[in-house]
């Protein structure tokens, strides 16, 4: 039997700006504002057009029809801007590129943002513990803000193996190992 | 109604739904996708829930990410939980069956209702072949006189109840002189054992009758037969069904419960045992020409053997016009004489006159040749010795590893249990407990006593066993082995004690005291039960001291059923139950212990070489059935050096070729298997193939020839066993070929042996010479030989000087042309496989061919390949007395069909 081979990618959407409506009393925190909720339109149908366009605008017939088929959404969580694509081995540097030209949100006025490719798996379980792990450094800086200390919102965003990496990361941009945050350069 | 509830779309959000996982319900396989699809399906949120009042709040945000990540969570949880696996694949391999995925009854009972439900909701169809309906004509009329007879046993069973309550009170007087009637009633004939001839095997229910025409079904026959490989109905070996493997997986489980944890255990009832009887004087020189001629039998060494109290392990021989042939291991056990105390014997002259008796147990593939060199040797005594057989008359359990004292503990009781009547040996078995190797007992011990029924003390409870090592006083038994005090003649050896301990009460009458006694309790014996007589001893295997020791127990033959039941359930203090063994299991055994294994590896015995023929023409039969682009063309096998073709027959223990013996062709074999299977006296050694030629040499009588002294040549045709290890790689198979190291000077091939046997092989062309350094080249195989270190650099030259990293191309060029005008290469080249096989030494050549390989595998005891074979002792002697010790220790083994051979070392066993 033919044991058919997927690549999971977890992806998160961040933005940068705060629309005037959602703007808080307070000035909000990099960390609120990069993890902002995405818009509850947004449906696993849309995203899956607007990548399927995305790939035959820059691969042509011939990309958009080797994704055609295994392009799939498992999750979409709009409320924490995060979702995991499968997609079949072979082709899914060409979902990764596509997500990387995405400059918003595909639904009808769609704000500005960056699709991150964080974690690529074989496995749809490592793929949520990533999220998971990814999560729970979130609540830390969240709590960590509340408790009214600076927290390092983009070193919760960035991935790293544990905090104090992602801080260095941040400094020393040259030394960021080739990870899947290179999406964010681009954005 | 229904019509009603459609028309408000909002209020029917529970009828479909409620609806929709009825109809899952009844077809299991619409309900299981549901099932995956609601596992995989992960809960979100929207994205409001992240908003306060639709602005970015820190709280808000924290809730979210709790939300998913208990969310994820609980989906991973999910999806491991409903995966496609069904309960009867959780059971341990030991219980799983075939029948388990569509029986319920297979499965253990604490899942059966799971399986129940998963069977129902798969839709599987269940059958239970009892209840099916006959599909064929024969079938359907065979059913239908079944129920015919049924009804018929229905009406006759109504009638005598009828009867019986009609005659009323007089029956129920009769229920309590039942006990009385059956001690009078007359004994059932005792088996007759005709002596000085063979004897019949006991008769069997007539239902199994047809099935053992020509062979004999072992008592635990039925048991092995659920639960292993039987030889096939139409080719029984040595005329017994015998188990040859469990049908579970099970090599390295054998690995393991014979050397490290648990037990492993055999019915071997098919060995043979005859029984001696006559003075001692005349037993003796009997003994003596079958080859226990050495003084330390029977002077004061030996002493110990001949009252009894230790038994004797070795190879019998007999003479035939000069020459002794090893006829095959048999023990030996004597019964002790009756105490001198006794008033009748007192008077008796007892050194002179006094009757012995004694076991030979033996093989069964060389019991015929023993027992007509017995009757033969018998009828020369002046007062004849009697001979018995007593093959159907004695059955015996084996038992290896390291729970096996625990395991006999647990099963044997004593049958005398107050201290005034107890046997003094059967207290010290019982203060066995803790030995957790046989060995550790004094050499060849034995022990001889009474037992109860074990079926009274089924299911057999575990022994409390002192876990903290051997205690000081188990030390003291096992050093002192008090068996001389009071001791008397076996009960194994008396035919009435036998008899009387085979009449076992029925199952019947023992499930009825069972069930008056308390649960869980032994039965008290009555005064009906019989003791068993038995015999216990030891054996260790014969190279290492540290190797695990073999328990044997002989009973009679029909008690060694309801022992076996014993046994088998017998829960081991390190968890699980003893595993049962076949024939393959006691080849691995001996395999891992490095001891040659009775018949397989001794050619050179008749039962040897008829062994060795069967195997040849059953790998024949294998070969030819294959086709023919994938079996080995033996003719096109390139040796290296232009020498074509396999020495001899590859599918042989070519010995006829090694020692240039008239050829047995394949086509008389099946005439020469079918022969010893008429089980006439003396008829065995009409017509002797040329394998009969071969002699088998003891390990005794080749080192008094390896002595300095000795410069005789040891007679021709001899063959010595060896335990053959490889030096580095290597793993030999049946049939391999043994070279010895070639000769220092320069070898020249030359057809030589082939000048006896014409060969149909055309003279092979090219050159045909082997390098002058072929021996060397061999040494420096070995990573520990003293040859390896000063041969090592001369062979391989010098690797070409690596191109720098950042070299351009000019550079580049330079160090290339370099290299190639620095590498030397013999020019012209040589062909392949003429001076080596891909830098692997080439194999000498058929006149350095010393023996082959009768058991050759990867042993998991050493953790390398290791093998016994057989090898010609007048060029194992040229080996050791020519180039030194060490160096004739060596030698080559090569695969039959393969043209690589692997350095080996090898040690007479």
């Amino acid at each position: 039997m033919v044991r058919l081979k997927d690549r999971y990618l977890l992806v998160n959407i961040v933005y940068s700006d705060v629309p005037a409506g959602q703007q808080p009393k307070a000035p909000a925190s990099d960390l609120l504002v990069y993890n902002q909720p995405t818009t509850s339109e947004l449906r696993p149908q849309h995203l899956l057009k607007a990548l399927r366009s995305e790939v035959a605008s820059l691969f042509g017939d011939c990309g958009s029809g080797a994704i055609d088929r295994s392009l799939q959404v498992k999750y979409l969580s709009t409320a924490t801007s995060t979702f995991i694509l499968r997609i079949s081995r072979a082709h899914y540097r060409l979902v990764w590129a596509a997500l990387s030209f995405l400059h918003q949100v595909p639904v009808k006025n769609g704000r500005p943002c960056i699709f991150r490719v964080v974690r690529v798996s074989g496995t749809i379980r490592k793929v949520e513990e990533e999220c998971v792990r990814r999560a729970k450094l979130m609540i830390l800086a969240a709590k960590r803000e509340m408790s009214g200390k600076s927290s390092d919102a983009l070193g919760a965003l960035l991935r790293g193996k544990d905090n104090s990496r992602s801080l260095t990361m941040l400094e020393d941009p040259d030394e960021s190992e080739p990870d899947y945050g290179d999406a964010m350069y681009d954005g | 109604m229904d019509g009603a509830k459609k028309s408000f779309p909002g209020k029917r959000k529970e009828g479909p739904a409620a609806n929709q996982g009825k109809d899952t319900r009844s077809t299991g396989r619409s309900f299981k996708r549901v099932k995956f699809q609601d596992a995989r399906n992960i809960r979100t949120q929207p994205s409001d829930a992240a908003l306060d009042d639709g602005k970015l709040d820190l709280q808000k945000f924290l809730n979210t990410r709790e939300f998913e990540i208990k969310a994820l969570e609980a989906s991973m949880h999910k999806c491991k939980t409903a995966n496609a696996t069904r309960v009867f694949q959780q059971v341990p391999r030991a219980m799983r069956r075939r029948t388990a995925s569509h029986n319920v009854q297979r499965i253990p009972k604490r899942l059966r209702a799971r399986a129940r439900q998963e069977q129902i909701d798969d839709n599987t169809p269940t059958v239970q072949a009892r209840k099916r309906r006959p599909r064929t004509t024969r079938a359907r009329i065979r059913a239908e006189t079944a129920k015919k007879l049924g009804i018929l046993a229905a009406r006759k069973r109504k009638r005598e109840v009828r009867k019986s309550a009609g005659d009323g009170d007089t029956e129920t007087e009769v229920g309590g002189g039942a006990v009385g009637r059956s001690t009078i009633q007359s004994r059932m004939a005792r088996p007759k054992i005709r002596r000085n001839a063979l004897n019949e095997p006991p008769k069997v229910e007539s239902k199994f009758r047809k099935r053992q025409l020509n062979k004999t079904w072992l008592p635990t026959h039925l048991w092995h037969a659920k639960r292993a490989t039987m030889t096939e109905p139409s080719k029984p070996l040595w005329r017994f069904a015998i188990p040859l493997t469990p049908t579970e997986k099970n090599y390295r489980p054998t690995h393991r419960a014979s050397g490290q944890n648990g037990t492993l255990f055999w019915d071997t009832s098919y060995m043979s045992t005859i029984g001696l009887y006559g003075l001692a004087g005349c037993v003796e020189r009997v003994l003596r020409d079958l080859g226990l001629s050495q003084e330390g039998f029977w002077g004061p060494r030996g002493q110990k053997w001949r009252t009894g109290l230790r038994k004797w392990t070795g190879l019998l021989s007999k003479q035939r016009d000069d020459i002794r042939r090893d006829i095959g291991p048999a023990t030996i056990i004597w019964n002790p004489e009756i105490p001198t105390e006794h008033p009748e014997e007192a008077e008796s002259v007892r050194p002179k006159k006094s009757h012995r008796q004694l076991f030979i147990r033996t093989h069964p593939s060389c019991f015929l040749e023993l027992f007509n060199e017995l009757l033969a040797l018998a009828k020369t005594q002046a007062p004849q010795l009697h001979v018995e057989d007593l093959r159907f008359e004695i059955g015996s359990i084996e038992l290896i590893g390291p729970g096996s004292t625990e395991t006999l503990l647990g099963v044997l009781k004593p049958y005398y249990e107050t201290p005034k009547t107890q046997e003094p040996q059967a207290r010290l078995f019982r203060s066995l407990g803790g030995v957790t190797n046989p060995s550790s007992l004094p050499k060849d011990a034995l022990l001889a006593f009474s037992t109860r029924d074990p079926r009274l003390s089924y299911p057999p409870k575990r022994v409390e066993v002192w876990n903290g090592g051997l205690v000081a006083s188990l030390l003291d038994i096992l050093t002192a082995w008090p068996v001389e005090e009071g001791l008397k003649p076996f009960g194994l050896f008396s035919r009435d004690t036998r008899y009387q301990g085979s009449r076992l009460p029925p199952m019947k009458s023992i499930n009825r005291r069972k069930g008056s006694s308390a649960p869980r309790e032994p039965i008290p014996a009555m005064v009906t039960d019989p003791p068993i007589p038995i015999i216990l001893f030891t054996s260790r295997s014969r190279t290492d001291g540290q190797a695990q020791g073999t328990w044997t127990l002989l009973a009679p033959w029909k008690c060694i059923l309801p022992i076996w039941y014993s046994v088998v359930h017998y829960p081991l203090s390190t968890g699980g139950n003893p595993r049962l063994g076949g024939l393959d299991e006691v080849r691995q055994v001996a395999f891992e212990n490095g001891v040659p294994w009775f018949p397989g590896d001794f050619p050179g015995t008749d039962a040897g070489a008829k062994w060795e023929l069967e195997q040849r023409a059953r790998r024949k039969r294998d070969w030819d059935r294959r086709p023919k682009g994938k079996r080995v063309e033996w003719k096109s096998l390139d040796l290296g050096a232009g020498r074509k073709s396999e020495i001899g027959d590859g599918l042989a223990c070519d010995f006829e070729q090694l020692f240039g013996l008239p050829k047995t062709s394949l086509d008389d074999q099946p005439e020469v298997l079918e022969e010893p299977s008429n089980a006439v006296p003396g008829k065995a050694t009409t017509s002797a193939p040329p394998l009969a030629m071969v002699k088998q040499m003891s390990k005794a009588s080749f080192a008094a020839f390896t002595t300095p002294s000795n410069s005789d040549n040891p007679p021709a045709h001899s063959i010595i066993t060896a335990n053959l290890t490889f030096v580095a790689r290597g793993i030999a198979s049946d049939c391999a070929r043994i070279y010895r190291l070639p000769t220092r000077a320069a070898v020249v091939v030359r057809p030589s042996t082939q000048t006896e046997v014409p060969s149909t092989e055309p003279p092979s062309t090219g050159p045909r010479r082997l390098p002058s350094n072929l021996r060397e080249q061999w040494l420096q195989k070995d990573p520990l030989g003293p040859a390896s270190s000063n041969g090592r650099q001369s062979k391989k030259q010098p690797a070409p000087p690596r191109i720098p990293k950042g070299a351009d191309a000019g550079t580049r060029k330079k160090l290339l042309t370099a290299s190639l005008v620095a590498t030397e290469l013999p020019y012209p080249r040589p062909a392949a496989n003429q001076s080596d096989v891909g830098g692997h030494p080439l194999c000498p050549n058929e006149n350095d061919l010393i023996g082959f390989v009768t058991t050759g595998a990867f042993s998991l005891s050493e953790g390398k390949g290791t093998a016994i074979g057989s090898i010609s002792a007048e060029k194992a002697l040229e080996m050791l007395r020519g180039p030194g010790a060490r160096e004739g220790r060596y030698c080559i083994v090569r695969n039959a069909g393969e043209s690589v051979g692997w350095l080996a070392r090898w040690e007479a066993v």
